[in-house]
């Protein structure tokens, strides 16, 4: 396998190198709200009018659809996960590139939430119930709520009745608000965004668990993109808050900017993970496409 | 009560109403049949499109039932309930729900009543019965409410099968709710029209009925005002249409004329024959008086020329008496009757038995039996003109039987009525003369002046009595006369 993606690495590499023409694909996943078109065409132009080549957002359903993506060189850059990132970069598949500041800091949690009007008021309340996680590769929407059922010595399949995924950070909100399941992870940074441009759906949710804060969802270069690439989409995306057009973007992220972080950022979630894997080291086979 | 009674509404009014209540009934018919095969359509309509709802779920559930994936179980049935923007509303999702082999909920449309993992839970009896119905079901299928209400609903019930192995069921449930509002307003709207109908139908039936039934009317006038005897001044029944009442019209219009001629006829000839009797009458009384007239102008002449002349004074004043106390007679007779003779004379009906000595005298050697009756109380008051009635009958019979004949008197009361009855075995009076018999100086006799029927026609008439006569050709006559006469007795 990986001598089959370094021949790939090798084999793509120089012809993208080699053409203009070429345009940088991007991969996006549930960290970001994806569905606001117009939103993703303005930030592709103005990446494109930065960078002088053609950006192409390539959006897939889960992480690992992304990830296999990445891995494959598919796409250059990919806007992911903390907990697919250590995972990958471990394997040395991808490279850190930024991290989005948010709220003044590099940092977002998970909340456990359940419907407003539900008695539930913490998260062993929910124990015996149905529960939303957003992707088995999430960090706040999967890694953080099966963290603390391994710390009660249990299983997701023991602990809940009924869990499913939704693939997706919205729509673990909606799911929850419509009652589907009884508690739900999500990003932080997701429920905000929601619960300021559709609020009717937050406002059916309540939080009833706050996570202590991890690495934020950072944007990560596939291994093998040229260092031309990678330094020119750094200096566009870290600098976008210093003009006007780029602020504006900033701005419908809800996001105060781009920065560069150590990978110690993502710490807290390596200990997670660490900590998931000591008391059930099969969680990492948990059935999704 | 007249009102509701049937046999006295006018034939207009029974033809329109009739006319109203077919046209309300066929209208009626025509609108109830309408809306049931409406109702029927949207009701198949709803099962099948309720079904395809059901199928096209059952497609993608049993990959994700498998998977476990109940957010895209939930989603599937999310969005086919979801209304988009350009979506017909015709049919309403008020259930969707995927069930596993053993009932436990996998999505439902109202997962805060029926949580995923849970037994799913019905709501009534019906619904649980239906629960079970649908759990058995191994083919696609529709379960329906069935009755005609707003609550009804039409299920489309598709098993789910994963290699041949049962996996579960998807049910959906379409409400008939706006196809029940549809339904409603086509029939008010075809009730409404039925209205409409009734309405023009009632006003064309009363305008054809009133058409039809006018000639109608006007010939049952016409027959009435025959009933009354009033034809001279019938007017002709205009004729407005053909068939059998234009028919029926222009007949009656020529029965009612030649009708009319008739009466117009009749009158003429009664006319005449009042002017025949009234020349007879002039004739009789020219000759009457005339007769006597003549001698007695002879009898002055005479003795004006022999103003001295015992002889002849004596042999011509009883001549001339007796001419003059014959016109006397004759002008009292013709006046019986009237007024200026009217007199208020009383007498006991008991004597009326000295008329029986007067027939007798009268008869004198003649072989005539008088069988004599009075069966009247003697103390009764009668106009004493009564005597001179039952005389003149009792002289013409006596005159007019031969010998060995009978004459028979009978007098009896009736209530406030005397009825007398004088019959004879004579000759019966001629058909030919019988509407004569009673004119004035009408008679059959040689010497006779043709006045005793008369007064006995006049008295009976004055004393507002009646006369019958009965006659048969050789076998007599019969007078019966009433008269309503009897008021007190004598004190």
């Amino acid at each position: 396998m990986r001598l089959c993606i370094l021949f790939l690495l090798f084999w793509i590499t120089p012809i993208q190198a080699a053409s203009a023409d070429t345009p940088i694909r991007f991969g996006l996943t549930a960290v970001v709200i994806t569905e606001n078109l117009r939103f993703l065409d303005q930030w592709s132009q103005y990446l494109e009018h930065k960078i002088g080549r053609k950006v192409e957002f390539v959006q897939r359903r889960s992480y690992r659809e992304v990830m296999d993506l990445l891995a494959s060189g598919a796409i250059d850059f990919a806007w992911i996960c903390g907990y697919p990132y250590i995972q990958a970069k471990d394997l040395d598949l991808l490279q850190l590139l930024t991290v989005p500041i948010y709220r003044g800091s590099p940092h977002y949690h998970s909340y456990i939430i359940v419907h407003e009007s539900s008695p539930y008021k913490r998260f062993s309340d929910l124990k015996g119930r149905s529960f939303a996680f957003s992707d088995p590769d999430s960090n706040s929407g999967f890694l953080y709520p099966l963290a603390l059922i391994a710390k009660r010595g249990e299983t997701p399949e023991n602990y809940f009745r009924q869990t499913f995924f939704t693939f997706n950070h919205a729509e673990t909100v909606q799911a929850v608000a419509e009652q589907v399941a009884d508690g739900g992870a999500v990003d932080s940074y997701i429920w905000e965004y929601i619960a300021v441009f559709r609020p009717q759906m937050t406002e059916k949710t309540r939080i009833i668990k706050k996570s202590p804060s991890f690495g934020f969802p950072p944007i990560v270069n596939r291994v093998g993109v040229d260092a031309g690439t990678v330094s020119q989409m750094r200096r566009t995306l870290e600098e976008m808050v210093d003009d006007v057009s780029g602020k504006q973007l900033l701005d419908s992220l809800k996001l105060d900017g781009f920065g560069s972080y150590a990978d110690s950022l993502f710490n807290e979630i390596r200990a997670l993970e660490h900590a998931v894997q000591k008391t059930n080291p099969r969680h990492s086979v948990v059935k999704t496409d | 009560m007249a009102l509701f009674n049937t046999t006295s509404w006018s034939l207009a009014f029974k033809l329109s109403l009739t006319i109203t209540a077919v046209v309300t009934s066929v209208g009626f018919l025509i609108g109830i049949l309408m809306v049931v095969q409406d109702w029927k359509r949207f009701q198949n309509d709803l099962a099948e499109k309720a079904l395809l709802l059901s199928e096209s779920i059952s497609i993608t559930a049993p990959k994700a039932m498998l998977r476990k994936d109940y957010w895209s179980l939930y989603l599937s049935l999310k969005n086919m309930a979801s209304k988009g923007p350009g979506a017909r509303s015709e049919h309403e999702i008020t259930d969707a729900m995927i069930l596993d082999a053993e009932g436990m909920v996998q999505a439902h449309l109202h997962p805060a009543e029926h949580p995923i993992g849970l037994l799913f839970s019905p709501r009534d009896e019906d619904d649980k019965a239906l629960f079970r119905e649908a759990m058995t079901v191994r083919t696609p299928t529709v379960l329906s409410s069935g009755d005609f209400s707003k609550d009804g609903f039409q299920e489309g019930v598709v098993p789910l099968f994963s290699d041949q192995k049962y996996l579960g069921v998807v049910r959906v449930r379409l409400s008939v709710a706006s196809l029940f509002e549809k339904t409603m307003s086509t029939a008010v709207i075809v009730l409404l029209s039925i209205l409409l109908f009734v309405i023009i139908g009632s006003l064309l039936g009363t305008i054809v009925s009133r058409r039809v039934v006018g000639s109608l009317t006007a010939i049952t006038r016409g027959l009435e005002a025959v009933g009354r005897g009033e034809m001279t001044d019938f007017s002709p029944i205009p004729v407005k249409e053909g068939g059998e009442i234009g028919r029926l019209s222009v007949t009656f219009n020529q029965i009612m004329s030649e009708l009319a001629e008739k009466k117009m006829l009749e009158e003429e000839i009664a006319m005449s024959e009042k002017l025949v009797a009234l020349g007879r009458i002039t004739a009789g009384v020219a000759h009457e008086v005339n007769n006597p007239l003549a001698g007695l102008l002879n009898c002055i002449d005479t003795l004006r020329k022999h103003p001295n002349d015992k002889v002849l004074i004596d042999r011509y004043l009883p001549v001339i008496d007796q001419g003059l106390h014959r016109i006397k007679d004759i002008v009292h007779n013709l006046l019986v009757g009237l007024k200026i003779e009217e007199s208020v004379e009383m007498i006991t009906t008991g004597q009326v038995e000295k008329l029986h000595d007067l027939v007798l005298a009268e008869i004198g050697e003649r072989e005539i039996d008088i069988i004599w009756n009075n069966t009247t109380d003697r103390d009764l008051f009668i106009p004493g003109k009564t005597e001179q009635i039952i005389c003149n009958l009792l002289k013409n019979a006596v005159e007019i039987v031969p010998e060995n004949g009978i004459v028979r008197f009978n007098m009896h009361q009736r209530g406030t009525s005397l009825v007398i009855e004088v019959s004879d075995n004579g000759p019966g009076v001629a058909t030919n003369i019988r509407n004569q018999m009673f004119d004035p100086f009408f008679t059959t006799k040689p010497n006779g002046t043709g006045l005793g029927l008369w007064v006995v026609y006049r008295l009976v008439q004055s004393m507002q009595g009646v006369i019958e006569v009965k006659s048969e050709a050789g076998k007599g006559t019969t007078f019966l006369i009433e008269l309503p006469v009897i008021h007190r007795r004598a004190a």
